[in-house]
């Protein structure tokens, strides 16, 4: 249906403006390299296909008249999500261009500021691509042509934003929200379940965290060690009946 | 300052079990400035503190508290993206943004100022909370495929810019946003024809325009200041207290339009200019009281008529010129006022199609005439003199810390401006019945003409 497949290529969209916006944080601090920037091109053209295939969908369904009240109430709330999506995808990419300028990597002595972090962002692109691993096949001087084919991808999607404001008459105060205050926190209650070792931030929240991380530690490990004690009583059974055999 | 030998020692932070590099201690990077700008250390201080205040560096430990302390605690530099920019204003769906990823990760423990920014958000930008949620919980997980020690230092960093943005109370930050312009101030302006042309004409006639000598208006902005200094609250103290600071509002009451007795202060400014004796309400009811004395009260009724007149309703103009003319201005009117017959023909010619500013003239002499005649007289009067002996010198307070709090739990609303004007019209009212011709007849009637 089409409110389906709107909302899977709605989520996608999302997904990858997160992990855009999480690589732009990352450049000009020490975690920055060949790599990220290649990181950022590439998550750069999926988050353009995405848009330009989110758009064409939603304007088809939102020029159709035919639709329900309801229906059309809910493309409505699409169409809100996608255009934040669009603001907060230009904005980056504004200021992804700005800070590729400022911090050249092609100079002698590279100026990074030294922020702390010092990881690499593959995993997260790695996300944003929904691929496994990430492949890096640039060439070296792509901080100055990537910025070229940025300025003109900026003004591409400025010139789609506003043409979807004038093709589609919604008026985004109107919508509903679907979810309510601390809406989040339901979401997510999977996720922290599953991490291992809730981190300290500061020397403020040290005793909060440990004791969470303590709790899923210990919960862990003891199912890992009763996984393992299964697994021995396995082999065991499974040895005696062949020596035994 | 980032150099492995000239610039700022770095250092590593040790947490439970994860080491974070890049750490400057505040005692280092307060060396270096002085060393590398050549200043003393209280300049070094201060830009530190700027440094810190704007968000360029954070500190680790106490960090709603942006200032630079010179010992050993801990700071770490901003990444780019964070950093203060007049472009890049932080957005309030940003912020809603990062509330609600900060609410996953504490799980439903806000502090109170964010709680509050939260429920806010939620209630006026609620068409777009999908939105927020979704990219809050995708931001999150996003983060999440980091390594440890690189999700620690991303949220420091983010929780100092927003400390920095959106100041929780008692922290001072160095953040100033102007008006939200249409046009913006960094754009560079485009040079055409037409700017040229409009440039040129504005700065030909700036030449053409006569110039006041600076040592003139200067001579004469000193000479107002020294008179008017006592009478400025800024430069003086106010007594009793300024209520903007104390939140005790005796120094408006003793202010006021109807207050019995007023101010030393108040009466002193009276005697400086016949302009500040009628612009001060409480100095124009003394004034109109000498004038009732001397039988003179018609220069300033008309003058009033006529401020009516410059300030009121354009519909109410014809009506007000007629009964202007009735009253002052025609030959035989009730209360005739004095003035030469030049502007006088002019002003009757020119009520023939009143406008606003037809009585210009008449009111301008009635004016000159007040100051350079009735003002002295009214300043030598008993009227004057008395008042300025029953005048009052208030004490100037002096509140503890506890009345002052007190102060501020009891401040009232004041005077409603509704009561204020009903007050006013009814003296108004009262005036012009006063005003009206004595009708020899009715006080005959009535026996108070009794010569018996």
């Amino acid at each position: 249906m089409g409110k389906d497949e709107c909302k899977t290529m709605l989520d996608a969209l999302n997904k990858v403006t997160a992990c855009y916006r999480h690589l732009v944080i990352a450049l000009g601090s020490t975690s920055d390299s060949q790599n990220l920037r290649e990181e950022l091109k590439k998550t750069r053209k999926k988050a353009q296909e995405l848009a330009v295939a989110n758009r064409t969908k939603l304007t088809a369904l939102l020029k159709d008249k035919t639709t329900s009240k309801d229906d059309r109430a809910e493309y409505e709330r699409l169409w809100v999500l996608f255009t934040s999506s669009m603001e907060l995808l230009e904005v980056d990419m504004k200021r992804s261009l700005e800070l590729g300028q400022d911090f050249p990597l092609k100079v002698p002595t590279r100026h990074f500021i030294q922020t702390g972090m010092t990881g690499s962002t593959t995993t997260v692109a790695a996300r944003a691509m929904s691929v496994q691993n990430m492949k890096y096949d640039a060439d070296s001087n792509i901080d100055t042509t990537d910025l070229k084919e940025l300025q003109a991808e900026i003004t591409q999607v400025g010139q789609m934003m506003e043409e979807m404001q004038m093709k589609v008459q919604v008026a985004p105060w109107a919508v509903e929200a679907k979810q309510e205050a601390g809406a989040e926190l339901k979401s997510t209650l999977s996720i922290g379940n599953s991490s291992v070792g809730v981190i300290s931030i500061c020397e403020e929240e040290p005793k909060d965290e440990m004791d969470e991380g303590g709790d899923d530690n210990g919960m862990i490990t003891c199912v890992a060690g009763f996984m393992f004690i299964v697994i021995v009583v396995i082999a065991g059974v499974l040895g005696y009946f062949v020596v035994g055999g | 300052m980032q150099e492995p030998k000239s610039g700022v020692k770095g250092a590593d932070q040790k947490l439970n079990i994860t080491t974070i590099p890049h750490i400057i201690t505040g005692q280092d990077i307060l060396a270096w400035i002085v060393t590398k700008m050549k200043v003393s250390t209280e300049e070094a201080q201060a830009f530190g503190t700027m440094l810190v205040a704007f968000g360029y560096i954070y500190p680790l430990q106490n960090h709603k508290k942006l200032v630079l302390v010179p010992d050993s605690t801990q700071y770490r530099f901003q990444t780019p993206y964070f950093w203060p920019a007049q472009k890049w204003p932080a957005e309030d769906t940003d912020y809603a943004i990062y509330l609600a990823k900060r609410n996953i990760r504490k799980k439903g423990m806000l502090e109170p100022y964010e709680q509050q920014h939260y429920n806010n958000f939620h209630k006026w930008m609620n068409y777009k909370w999908d939105f927020i949620v979704m990219q809050a919980t995708e931001q999150y997980k996003a983060s999440k495929e980091r390594k440890k020690p690189d999700r620690v230092v991303l949220d420091c960093q983010e929780r100092a810019y927003w400390i920095v943005q959106r100041p929780p109370r008692r922290t001072h930050s160095a953040m100033d946003t102007g008006l939200d312009r249409l046009i913006d101030p960094n754009a560079e302006e485009i040079l055409t024809f037409d700017v040229v042309r409009r440039t040129n004409i504005f700065l030909t006639q700036a030449l053409m325009r006569s110039a006041v000598k600076s040592s003139v208006s200067l001579t004469a902005f000193v000479k107002y200041v020294t008179t008017h200094h006592v009478h400025d609250p800024f430069l003086t103290s106010p007594v009793p207290s300024n209520p903007w600071i104390t939140d005790s509002d005796d120094f408006w009451q003793l202010n006021s339009r109807n207050v019995e007795i007023p101010t030393k202060l108040s009466v002193d400014r009276w005697a400086l200019s016949f302009w500040e004796l009628i612009s001060d309400p409480r100095g124009r009811a003394d004034f109109k009281l000498f004038l009732k004395k001397e039988h003179s009260g018609e220069n300033m009724a008309f003058y009033e008529a006529a401020e009516e007149m410059r300030w009121g309703a354009a519909t109410a103009i014809p009506e007000k010129s007629q009964f202007i003319f009735n009253t002052f201005l025609k030959p035989g009117a009730p209360r005739w006022i004095n003035i030469d017959g030049r502007t006088m023909g002019l002003t009757v010619k020119g009520l023939d199609c009143p406008h606003r500013y037809v009585l210009d003239a008449a009111q301008t002499h009635i004016f000159l005439l007040m100051k350079k005649d009735t003002f002295y007289r009214y300043l030598k009067s008993p009227v004057y003199k008395d008042m300025q002996k029953r005048a009052l010198v208030p004490a100037p307070h002096n509140f503890t810390d506890v009345q002052l709090e007190a102060n501020a739990k009891n401040r009232n609303p004041g005077v409603s401006p509704i009561i204020q004007w009903q007050q006013q019209e009814t003296e108004k009212a009262a005036a012009a019945a006063a005003a009206r011709p004595i009708d020899v007849k009715a006080m005959l009637a009535t026996n108070k003409l009794d010569r018996k």
